[in-house]
């Protein structure tokens, strides 16, 4: 699959924390406007799509039951093929996979891959709470809401917890991943909040779930993004800059150790990430932009190491040793990332990392841009499985050569 | 559907005939679990068919109301839940490893928030939350 498939456009919606008087959008508005960027920046427009391919990933506010044939409908496309990703955070990463894999067989030629919430127009479950009806459905919330979990940062904390009680971590290096994304921001004028913070702020912000703080948490936003993908051939027929699927792997429901009693420490990347660099036929030390998942800090930490960029348990002291800023010895988290980027629901933030990793490789990154910037490594990271972190891990490879 | 709420406005399980033992079990203080006919293991949340071997052969059976404290954390605000939490704030929230082999979501209560820790040693009590339904807590074990 080495080369066989490029993305030749992308887009994203500005975001909105939706202050008084900024417009409210819906989901379909959204994904209109994510497209029109999108066949703008690859040239192309939404009739090239007809015969082809439509990927949607599913969002929190609530949609009609044939999703992706409905989003068909709206934009007035008539595709061959529908893709609907339920996978989270990593649905835009998936929905790249898939696509590819029709490109190859030669099924479809291209595809338009959409996605767009708008968590904060939800009415929520619980009034006055972020809590969507999405979330409160079936077996997994039975078990959870009513037992006393606060959601996400709680889910996350005691990951975190574990993750700190087995290993050296520290909230300086925890921080320093923070700070660093805050920095990113100041350079990106898309992202939601650009005023830089200090490691000792990260320290001192108010914690919410020990040990998840105020500043490991995305703020949530309203928004869309998408992206084109097309055969090598067909991209490289239509821009000089494709960039190229170079490699990836994927886990779903990953265990380490039993299924009963499993290890949540590491992750689903332990697999993923290194089959992504294999399919490549590339090493860590080739990666010169990487663009994890950044829920949370002590995420990053961990995908570092399951990827293999540093051992297990040495997260905390490669963080130390590294520059993570564009200009740095390991550009990361370049737009800002979720924690300051913001983050478009639960499920449509995966589109962020894989687009500014398309972005730099572009070198249409401006004031953030890492400086000749061939290969960039992104991941998706979607879903919270009970008492682990992240049911689905996805690591890809792009480059600007097949 | 939408999530049945208690008179503390807290949410109430949607119980159906795959988990109603569970919960009718521990309104009565008896803490049982699925145990595989097949293979012996305990799980947890409820599933439809054993997650180890794949056996349907599952049977709600009396566990062990004691474990270990895998992980906690201790939740000051309430986020995405209910309002009902705000008068139990902090809330300890741990991962038990249950002795007899599965783990879940607990809370931890009778502990002060400085005294949780990993490996504390747990046993499970009960709270009515319905007329339905009994919900598991742990507490600390004495002396231990």
């Amino acid at each position: 699959m080495r080369g066989e498939v490029a993305i030749v456009g992308y887009g994203r919606t500005p975001y909105t924390r939706l202050k008084p008087g900024e417009p409210v959008l819906t989901v379909d508005e959204y994904i209109a406007w994510a497209a029109e960027l999108a066949l703008k920046s690859a040239g192309m427009s939404k009739t090239d799509f007809d015969d082809q391919g439509l990927g949607v990933a599913h969002a929190e506010a609530a949609h009609t039951v044939n999703w992706s044939a409905a989003t068909a409908e709206t934009l007035g496309i008539s595709p061959q093929i529908l893709l609907r990703a339920d996978q989270g955070g990593a649905s835009a990463s998936s929905l790249l996979i898939r696509a590819a894999a029709l490109i190859k067989a030669g099924v479809i030629d291209r595809a338009l891959i959409v996605g767009a919430d708008t968590p904060l127009s939800i009415p929520s479950a619980a009034p006055g709470l972020p809590l969507s009806p999405e979330r409160t459905r079936g077996v997994y919330w039975d078990f959870q809401g009513p037992f006393g979990v606060m959601g996400a940062s709680a889910q996350f904390a005691l990951i975190q917890q574990r993750y700190m009680h087995q290993y050296p971590v520290t909230l300086e290096q925890l921080g320093k991943i923070a700070s660093t994304t805050r920095y990113h921001a100041s350079l990106n004028p898309q992202a939601i909040y650009r005023k830089p913070f200090s490691v000792e702020e990260y320290i001192n912000s108010r914690v919410l779930s020990d040990p998840i703080r105020l500043l490991d948490c995305v703020p949530i936003v309203n928004g869309g993004l998408a992206y084109i993908v097309t055969s090598a051939e067909t991209a490289r027929k239509i821009t000089d800059n494709p960039v190229y699927l170079l490699g990836f792997g994927e886990t779903n429901n990953y265990y380490h150790g039993s299924r009963s009693l499993p290890d949540v420490t590491t992750t689903g990347f332990v697999k993923s990430g290194p089959a992504a660099l294999k399919m490549a036929g590339v090493t860590h030390t080739d990666i010169q932009v990487f663009e994890p998942y950044d829920d949370y800090p002590f995420i990053v930490m961990m995908t570092l190491e399951d990827w293999g960029f540093c051992r297990k348990g040495e997260g905390d002291r490669f963080v130390a040793e590294r520059n993570f800023r564009f200009d740095g010895d390991f550009p990361m988290l370049t737009d800002g990332g979720q924690l300051s980027g913001g983050q478009p629901g639960g499920a449509i933030g995966g589109f962020a990392p894989l687009i500014e990793a398309v972005t730099q490789l572009r070198g249409e990154a401006g004031a953030r841009q890492v400086k000749g910037a061939t290969i960039a490594a992104s991941c998706g990271f979607g879903g919270i499985p009970y008492g682990r972190p992240g049911r689905t891990c996805i690591g890809l490879i792009f480059g600007t050569e097949a | 559907m939408s999530t049945p709420i208690s008179a503390e406005n807290k949410p109430l399980p949607v119980i159906t005939d795959l988990t109603r033992p569970f919960w009718t079990s521990a309104k009565e203080g008896r803490f049982v679990l699925q145990k595989c006919g097949h293979c012996g293991t305990f799980q947890f949340q409820p599933k439809p068919w054993c997650i180890e071997c794949g056996s349907r052969d599952l049977a709600w059976t009396p566990a062990k109301p004691t474990g270990t404290v895998y992980t906690f954390t201790i939740s000051r605000s309430v986020a995405m839940n209910f309002p009902g939490w705000e008068a139990e704030l902090p809330v300890l929230m741990c991962l038990i490893d249950l002795d007899d082999g599965a783990r879940l979501y607990g809370q931890v209560t009778d502990c002060a928030p400085d005294k949780i820790h990993i490996g504390m040693r747990v046993e499970v009590h009960f709270k009515d939350i319905s007329e339905d339904a009994g919900i598991p807590k742990f507490r600390p074990i004495a002396g231990t």
